[in-house]
């Protein structure tokens, strides 16, 4: 089994070695897909051992990780955990999040920061806003209301699930319509707790509450396209 | 008086760059008339402002002012989501050739 983790990073030089060099240990070949980033992301995440793949430009999270997706299916990929590159993701938790496919239970398992395990720095008004955002994804997008977290980014996929799930939505929308996807589809899904490290850095640069507005209009606009 | 001479201007202006695009092969016939006719139409209406009076009862509505009103706002919202339609789906193609480019080199060993 060869297991490719794919870390979509923008403007990241600052975290991107770190975490690299800890996701590397779990797994067999880490892909940075550099989204048109000005800094040294892509010198930093190859010195730090993984293949780097750049998008000239930005094009957001969703269509870097579709990049980075195709990627480790053309070098083989039997499994493909896609972390983010900011450090937010605490790599001891790949084992069980690969494990279910490993077992043969699930094609695709997502990590859930609302199973048991406490985020760490994650503020009130983020846990209100993704509880407001389940029930959303739940009533008007068909998303299975078991999903208990509806912007979860780590996620681990089988080859036939990396293959059968097209999104194409590039940027934040990309996760709930990977949920709704797979809420539609036969895929034998499944979560895990996973723990999900906030800090300075990560929320300033991370979602903000105008973002679930964005989440909706990307998802309306493609619903009609 | 002065809006209306200032209005015609515009109208005619616009039916003048419709034909024009048309002869440029930018605009198909049937768009071109459909674009006349709403300069036209647009003309009516600041000369004759009770034409529009008079749609504007057979609808219901009180005012003929209102009724353009109603009409603009209808066809801009549907335009404005047409754009953001065709953003989208040009968006797609710009993200599928970036994604073409990064991948071109990815080899399989």
């Amino acid at each position: 089994m060869k297991i490719v983790a794919v870390m979509p990073a923008y403007h990241e030089a600052a975290r991107i070695g770190t975490a690299v060099s800890h996701v590397r240990v779990c797994v067999d070949e880490v892909i940075v897909v550099d989204d048109g980033s000005r800094d040294d992301t892509a010198e930093v995440a190859r010195e730090a051992g993984a293949r780097v793949l750049r998008h000239a430009v930005n094009r957001g999270q969703g269509a870097a990780l579709r990049t980075g997706t195709d990627a480790a299916l053309k070098r083989g990929a039997t499994i493909i955990v896609h972390v983010d590159a900011d450090g937010q993701h605490d790599p001891s938790f790949l084992p069980a999040l690969i494990a279910p496919i490993q077992r043969g239970e699930a094609a695709i398992v997502f990590g859930s920061r609302f199973l048991g395990v406490r985020s760490e720095g994650m503020p009130f008004a983020r846990r209100v806003l993704l509880f407001a955002a389940r029930q959303f994804s739940g009533l008007v997008l068909g998303i299975s209301r078991r999903m208990t977290d509806p912007q979860s980014g780590m996620r681990a996929l089988s080859r036939d699930a990396a293959m059968q799930l097209r999104w194409t939505q590039d940027r934040m929308a990309h996760c709930s319509e990977i949920l709704r996807m797979v809420s539609q589809s036969s895929l034998a899904w499944t979560e895990v707790p996973v723990q999900i490290r906030y800090t300075a850095d990560s929320l300033a640069k991370g979602q903000k509450a105008t973002d679930a507005l964005k989440i909706v209009w990307q998802l309306l606009v493609r619903s009609i396209s | 008086m002065i809006i209306q001479f200032a209005l015609s201007a515009v109208f005619l202006g616009a039916l003048v760059w419709t034909w024009r695009r048309f002869r440029q092969q930018a605009l198909r016939r049937l768009e071109a008339f459909v674009w006349s006719a709403l300069w036209l139409a647009a003309g009516v209406a600041v000369w004759w402002p009770n034409v529009t009076t008079r749609l504007a009862n057979l609808v219901g509505i009180g005012r003929g002012s209102d009724f353009v009103l109603y009409i603009a706002v209808t066809v801009l919202t549907v335009l404005v989501l047409h754009l953001h339609v065709a953003h989208d789906k040009l968006s797609r193609e710009f993200t599928e050739l970036v994604r073409h480019d990064a991948l071109k080199d990815v080899d399989r060993s």
